[in-house]
């Protein structure tokens, strides 16, 4: 490719590359770092300061979204099942194999983007859990961030796995938000359901 | 892919396979990979490990410390945010030079158009050769000196072994161009080194002339 051959100046590119190699004199990592932090924490799950920077937003909102219910649970399960059924039988080649796990993974990814849509918006409207299940929340809240940690990892080998816990783990937890949801909206008895409760 | 071969198909990395390049350094994949998990720290590592080959390229290519330096945090920016995207056909270097290569020559174009004027009279002789009892100071000054296109052109051949159609094509310019732009600064940087010249005396700053 190079037509070194031709190259009449040899003595040049040679004392051109004893040149010492340039350094900035500021210091550029010092602002990179800066802006490179954000991604990082990004690549965390990172629900507590999710759920207090909702709260502000909450107070706002708080009219129009009591009567937000969560995501259907069956979208997963019924893109799944539909396709497997349109390949009963021994037809499923390789190719359809891994259109299947394709259409899987995007379903799992779409289904765990609405539930976690779901808590952001809710969650400050929703009356604060009891102990139990706060401590059940949390719980589950650190399980997800251990499977994040590991679909950050590049070539994943069981990544339809991961996120299938994944959208398990989200559903567990919006099981435990909406129950305390409906509490809060309808006003039931309890203290969890105590406007002057959850509001703060 | 081997040294010399050039595979256009990996993201439009022009990897040359002159390796003489600043950036032909070794980087583990298990840093690479624990930099696409968003781990600052081998950020870090990368970053100070291309910091003085990306800058000291667009240093050349600019011939200006400022803008040098926002080139390479432009740059590293970008390689940072798309390191995910990065595939080890070619090198991890390679990769990093192109990203770096194209930032600075875009900052290049924005800057003025590129001129093409071209005197065939100022090619000089071949065999005298100044630059080889020049000091790198000395050099390094001359080189500052030439038109920012022709000095890229001179540094992207001569060290980090761009061919002149790659040249031309990074530069939207002919192979001509390329060739005749290397030819002038080679005259130029002679004429500048040369101590029989009279024009060396303003590169040297002597006190009668300044």
């Amino acid at each position: 490719m190079s037509d070194q051959n031709a190259r009449p100046e040899l003595t040049l590119g040679d004392a051109l590359r004893a040149l010492p190699l340039q350094a900035p004199r500021a210091d550029v990592w010092a602002s990179l770092a800066k802006e490179l932090a954000p991604r990082k924490r990004r690549a965390r799950f990172v629900w507590p300061a999710a759920i207090a920077a909702c709260a502000l937003a909450a107070f706002i909102v708080i009219a129009s979204l009591r009567h937000v219910a969560p995501p259907a649970t069956a979208t997963v399960a019924a893109s799944s099942s539909s396709y497997v059924a349109n390949d009963t039988g021994n037809t499923m080649n390789a190719a359809n194999a891994l259109k299947a796990t394709n259409v899987q993974l995007t379903a799992l990814q779409s289904r765990s983007r609405e539930l976690e849509q779901w808590l952001h918006e809710t969650a400050g409207i929703a009356a604060p859990l009891p102990g139990r299940d706060l401590a059940a929340a949390g719980e589950i809240e650190s399980l997800i961030g251990i499977i994040d940690v590991e679909l950050a990892a590049p070539q994943s080998t069981h990544e339809e796995e991961l996120w299938r816990r994944r959208v398990n783990l989200l559903e567990d937890l919006t099981a435990l938000r909406y129950s305390n949801y409906r509490l809060a909206e309808s006003g039931a008895t309890g203290n969890a359901a105590q406007p002057t409760t959850w509001i703060n | 892919m081997s040294a010399g071969t050039c595979d256009r198909s990996v993201r439009g990395c022009i990897y040359s396979g002159v390796t003489s390049s600043f950036f032909d350094l070794e980087v583990p994949q298990t840093l690479i990979d624990r930099a696409c998990a968003g781990e600052l720290r081998a950020f870090e590592q990368i970053y100070r490990r291309f910091e003085r080959p990306m800058y000291t390229l667009a240093l050349r290519v600019l011939g200006d410390a400022e803008a040098a330096r926002d080139t390479l945090h432009d740059a590293m920016l970008k390689v940072f945010q798309r390191i995910a995207q990065y595939r080890s056909e070619a090198p991890f270097w390679a990769w990093l030079r192109q990203i770096a290569l194209n930032e600075a020559l875009m900052r290049l174009r924005a800057r003025r158009p590129i001129d093409t004027d071209f005197d065939p009279e100022l090619i000089g002789d071949d065999n005298a050769a100044p630059w080889t009892q020049a000091d790198g100071a000395t050099l390094d000054r001359a080189l500052s000196n030439l038109p920012d296109v022709t000095r890229s052109v001179i540094w992207l051949y001569h060290v980090e072994g761009y061919s002149h159609p790659e040249i031309a094509e990074m530069m939207g310019k002919t192979t001509s161009f390329s060739k005749s732009q290397l030819a002038r600064g080679t005259a130029r940087l002679r004429t500048l080194l040369d101590p029989a010249v009279e024009s060396v005396s303003c590169l040297i700053k002597t006190p009668a002339l300044s």
